[in-house]
């Protein structure tokens, strides 16, 4: 072939070339007009059919951006995804939520869930339905060993079930067995709760995320010996036995987009007429239908489950009204809940007496982030606010601790600048053992009964033991209070009503730092003011089982809250006191009480507190108390530490042979938190981090661009080359053509020559 | 003669380009024929069938946009080499007709071109392969960035979401994705 062809060249040099040059173009030509024209003609037709009415299809302000997503590379989209939905009635002096939890499961696999969460401390749940498909299995309540029978023996025969646990009282756990491959299961859960009040503002507060638990590591060991006096017993070595329950994974938000989307709606009833209402943490949408009405609802969709919701209304008028009373007929018996706010003394009358303060904060790792900001933020206004003749002292803890001053000092210029320099060096790092910190907090070195000896107490409250917190509370309080100030994005709640309570005292929350002036006021107006003493209920006809049963003392601007069980609903409820030196006593006709909602239930759940507090205070035994707990809980049909919520489906729907797999959701890192202070350092942390989600107002600048909406998709790459390599192809072409042609005419052109 | 290289060179790449570019149309085109031929015997037999032997994927869905008098046979996955056949189900969305979002992406230039056209009220249908039909109305689009894509796939709605690159015309491929949101037409509703 190669002499063939080199003996045709030589003898006829420029027409062989152009044959061979023109067979060549015309069979690619061919060919590929051949296959472009038929794919041209199929992949255009649509696009001659293009008319100007798409222009109005797509406006700029159409383009919404922002959305975050979970990284598909680690192998989070293969888990089970899981969206929640909370809608909140408020009427009156009580709101009742809904808890939707969407569980879908994207995988080839059957799955059980479990996700932890955390509910308003007060909250009392009473009702658990599942839905599948068009199917709603309500569940029952049922003590907790049973409950967790049926579920497992509904999870080992392949039928769907759900099951509600308490593991606190404000941490709970949904399982959900058998979701099938590319399925959907609703698991929605109710609660009844009172609203807060304080002074002339309502608020609820919906907690969204469990912030991870410091869990102190055994060391000193209890022993629980046998009780048939044999003198054998196991060694009881964990503060916080449950751990793994309340121990969920932790994304670290720089390398995961936030999960669990989270929509809200509150229908706010208040029942009088509105004034302010203020989300505090998010951007919300509120509607007012009519003056009393309002419908709230967030204001960008969904937002990550990564901090508590709060919402405050406050009325029309100038004044809150300062009593309310409501009824409620459930069975044969009447529940009754009482709101009343004492007056305040008058400041002139009294004269203050000078106070022993100490404070305590926590510099521990979870207070990292913004928190640290907001609780050094709230120690200095407190530090301001004292008196040349009170005493103060400041102690910092994390896994380790530092006392300011021997004992209290005067709050003279120079202690007071010392403590500025300490408070102002205060690094979040380390564990949270707050045991030994609250002990120090409540040693009375002084022991000066003239002065008023408080502490108050900054924390996230992030730790797991918290009953060894509360009975070091009880048997150290002494004549100490104990106020709690809860500071961050998702403060433990429990912990700070709870020891607030138990150390006579009161407890605010801090969210962001533009809450620390008006919330640290407010709480130094409780401290200053003297509170409502020795209050005595007592109903005049019926016979009553009123909680709490012993009334704690109420300072300024917080209602009287009373829940009773009444025999009938006749006579009026007398309730007697001492504001500041002078008696003071409030009659209320029952009569006058309007129909409220679920108090019944509220009573109950009161009713299991006291319990929990006596428990903890000796005044009942352990399994007194447990078994007033159980007998309440099943009367009431409310989950607690000893009953749980379980639905069932009737047929099964896993195959037999068909592995089920567990997946526990993770959640988010609360908002604010830093991750490595938290869970240590990342072993390869990249060197451009992203930067943490961090409270939009308290650090505008750490923000990420844009805002998240969470669980999102990520979308594949949708177009080809194909488009310009034809283009680029068919430019060559006639650059090509151009050139031959070109080439052409010179030769011809020399010949002619 | 060393002068009739270059042009040659030159005709030989753009002819290999643009054949390369007609042949991502060809292809696109006639397996989408074939695809239409498994996804009717799926439907009649129940049970997924391959369009080709060696294919690596299946048809899952017909999509139909009868006003424009567009189709497509969607298959399951968003691999690179699916989508150059049809349009991709993304696997960790739910099927069309289930309660959360169904979402299919498929490319700006061949099967997803009719999107341009596609404007809100538009009734789009979903054949899935078990043969059950579903009516979505088209009632939302928007420019998102792909990894902003703002859908949420946990929604307690029966949604579809049709997503394609943009802009349409662009030669070269960017971030952003034109998104088509459609919610179910409830029977009698």
């Amino acid at each position: 072939m190669d002499t063939y062809d080199a003996a045709g060249s030589s003898e006829h040099p420029l027409l062989g070339r152009l044959i061979k040059l023109g067979l060549f173009l015309l069979v690619q030509g061919v060919a590929v007009m051949l296959i472009g024209s038929i794919a041209l003609l199929v992949s255009f037709a649509s696009a001659w059919s293009a008319t100007t009415e798409q222009a109005g299809l797509l406006q700029p302000g159409d383009a919404r951006s922002g959305t975050l997503l979970l990284k598909q590379e680690d192998g989070y989209a293969e888990a089970i995804r899981l969206g929640i939905d909370v809608d909140i009635t408020v009427s009156g002096p009580t709101l009742r939520a809904r808890v939707t939890q969407v569980f879908r499961n994207p995988t080839r696999d059957w799955v059980e869930a479990t996700y932890v969460y955390p509910l308003a401390t007060g909250g009392a749940v009473d009702t658990l339905k599942m839905v599948v498909g068009d199917r709603v299995i309500v569940g029952d309540i049922k003590e907790r060993q049973q409950a967790r029978v049926i579920y497992e023996e509904a999870r080992r025969t392949g039928r769907k079930a759900a099951l509600t646990e308490q593991e606190r009282p404000n941490i709970f756990t949904n399982s959900v067995a058998n979701i099938g491959p590319g399925e959907t299961v609703l698991v929605q859960i109710e609660y009844q709760e009172p609203v807060h009040q304080s002074g002339n503002e309502y608020s609820l507060r919906l907690p969204l995320v469990v912030g991870p638990r410091y869990n102190p590591a055994p060391i000193v060991q209890s022993v629980d010996f046998r009780r048939d006096g044999s003198g054998w017993g196991a060694t009881n070595s964990d503060p916080v036995p449950d751990r793994d329950r309340i121990s969920p994974p932790v994304l670290d938000p720089a390398k995961n987009a936030p999960v669990n989307p989270t929509s809200i709606t509150v229908r706010l009833k208040a029942g009088f007429a509105l004034g302010e209402v203020k989300s505090h943490h998010h951007r919300v949408k509120i509607e007012n239908p009519d003056s009393t009405t309002r419908i709230v609802t967030l204001a960008d969709g969904a937002v990550p489950a990564d901090r508590d919701f709060e919402l405050t209304w406050k009325p029309a008028a100038e004044k809150a009204p300062s009593v309310g009373l409501f009824r409620e007929h459930v069975g044969d018996a009447d529940y009754l809940l009482a709101f009343v706010t004492p007056p305040s003394a008058e400041q002139a009358t009294q004269k203050p007496l000078p106070r022993e303060v100490v404070f305590v904060i926590d510099n521990s790792g979870s207070m990292g982030g913004t928190s640290m900001e907001q609780a050094k933020a709230s120690l200095l206004y407190a530090l301001g606010r004292l008196q040349p003749n009170d005493r103060f002292n400041v102690i910092r803890f994390d896994d380790t601790m530092d006392v300011l001053f021997s004992t209290s000092v005067p709050a003279d210029p120079p202690h007071l600048g010392e403590a500025l320099g300490f408070v102002n060096g205060l690094q979040a790092r380390g564990g949270t053992e707050m045991v030994p910190a609250m002990r120090a907090a409540l040693t009375d070195r002084l022991g000066d009964t003239n002065m008023v000896r408080q502490v108050v107490f900054l924390t996230d409250g992030a730790i797991g033991n918290e009953q060894q917190l509360f009975e070091t509370i009880t048997a150290m309080r002494g004549r100490s209070r104990v106020f709690m100030v809860g500071i961050g994005s998702a403060p433990n709640t429990h912990l700070m009503t709870r020891a607030a309570e138990l150390g006579r005292g009161a407890f605010t929350h801090i969210g962001s730092v533009e809450q620390v002036e008006e919330r640290m006021r407010s709480l130094f107006a409780k401290l200053e003011n003297p509170a409502v003493t020795g209050l005595t209920a007592k109903f005049s006809e019926a016979k009553a089982d009123v909680t709490p049963a012993i009334i704690p003392d109420v300072y300024r601007d917080e209602p009287l809250v009373l829940a009773a069980r009444l025999d009938k609903l006749a006579g009026s409820l007398e309730i007697k006191g001492r504001v500041g030196d002078r008696p003071w006593s409030l009659t209320l006709p029952l009569q006058g009480a309007a129909e409220g909602k679920g108090l019944s239930k509220l009573w109950a759940r009161r009713k299991i507190g006291d319990a929990e507090v006596a428990r903890t205070m000796r005044e009942l035994t352990p399994e007194d108390a447990d078994k007033a707990i159980l007998a309440l809980a099943l009367d009431h049909q409310i989950v607690t530490r000893f009953t749980s919520l379980v639905a069932v489906d009737k047929t099964p729907s896993r195959p037999e042979g068909e592995p089920l797999k567990l997946s526990e959701l993770p959640i988010n890192l609360p908002a604010g938190w830093d991750f490595a202070k938290v869970f240590g350092e990342r072993p390869h942390a990249p060197a451009q981090l992203r930067e943490r989600r961090a409270d939009a107002r308290d650090q505008p600048a750490a923000r990420r661009p844009t805002p998240a909406a969470p669980d999102a998709i990520r979308l594949p790459k949708t177009a080809t080359p194909a488009g310009l390599k034809m283009i680029a192809g068919l430019i060559l072409i006639v650059l090509a053509l151009i050139l031959f042609v070109f080439n052409r005419r010179r030769p011809l052109l020399t010949d002619a020559a | 003669m060393p002068r009739l290289v270059p042009p040659l060179v030159l005709a030989i790449v753009g002819l290999i380009l643009f054949g390369d570019g007609a042949y991502i149309h060809a292809k696109a085109w006639l397996a989408q024929i074939l695809l239409a031929r498994a996804f009717e015997r799926s439907v009649a037999a129940g049970e997924p069938v391959k369009p080709w032997s060696w294919a690596d994927t299946w048809p899952v869905a017909r999509i139909e946009v009868k006003r424009i008098g567009a189709r497509a046979i969607v298959l399951a996955g968003t691999s690179g080499q699916s989508l150059a056949f049809g349009p991709g189900h993304l696997d960790e969305t739910v099927d069309a007709g289930e309660r959360g979002v169904a979402v299919y992406a498929a490319h700006r230039d061949t099967h997803f071109r009719f999107l341009r056209n596609v404007i809100i009220g538009d009734v789009i249908e979903i054949t899935r392969r078990d043969g059950r039909l579903f009516r979505y109305r088209a009632d939302a689009s928007s420019v998102v960035r792909f990894d902003n894509s703002e859908i949420v796939a946990a929604t307690p709605d029966v949604e579809l979401v049709l997503t394609t690159c943009w802009p349409f015309d662009a030669m070269v491929s960017g971030p952003e994705r034109y998104i088509l949101h459609a919610t179910l037409i409830h029977p009698g509703g």
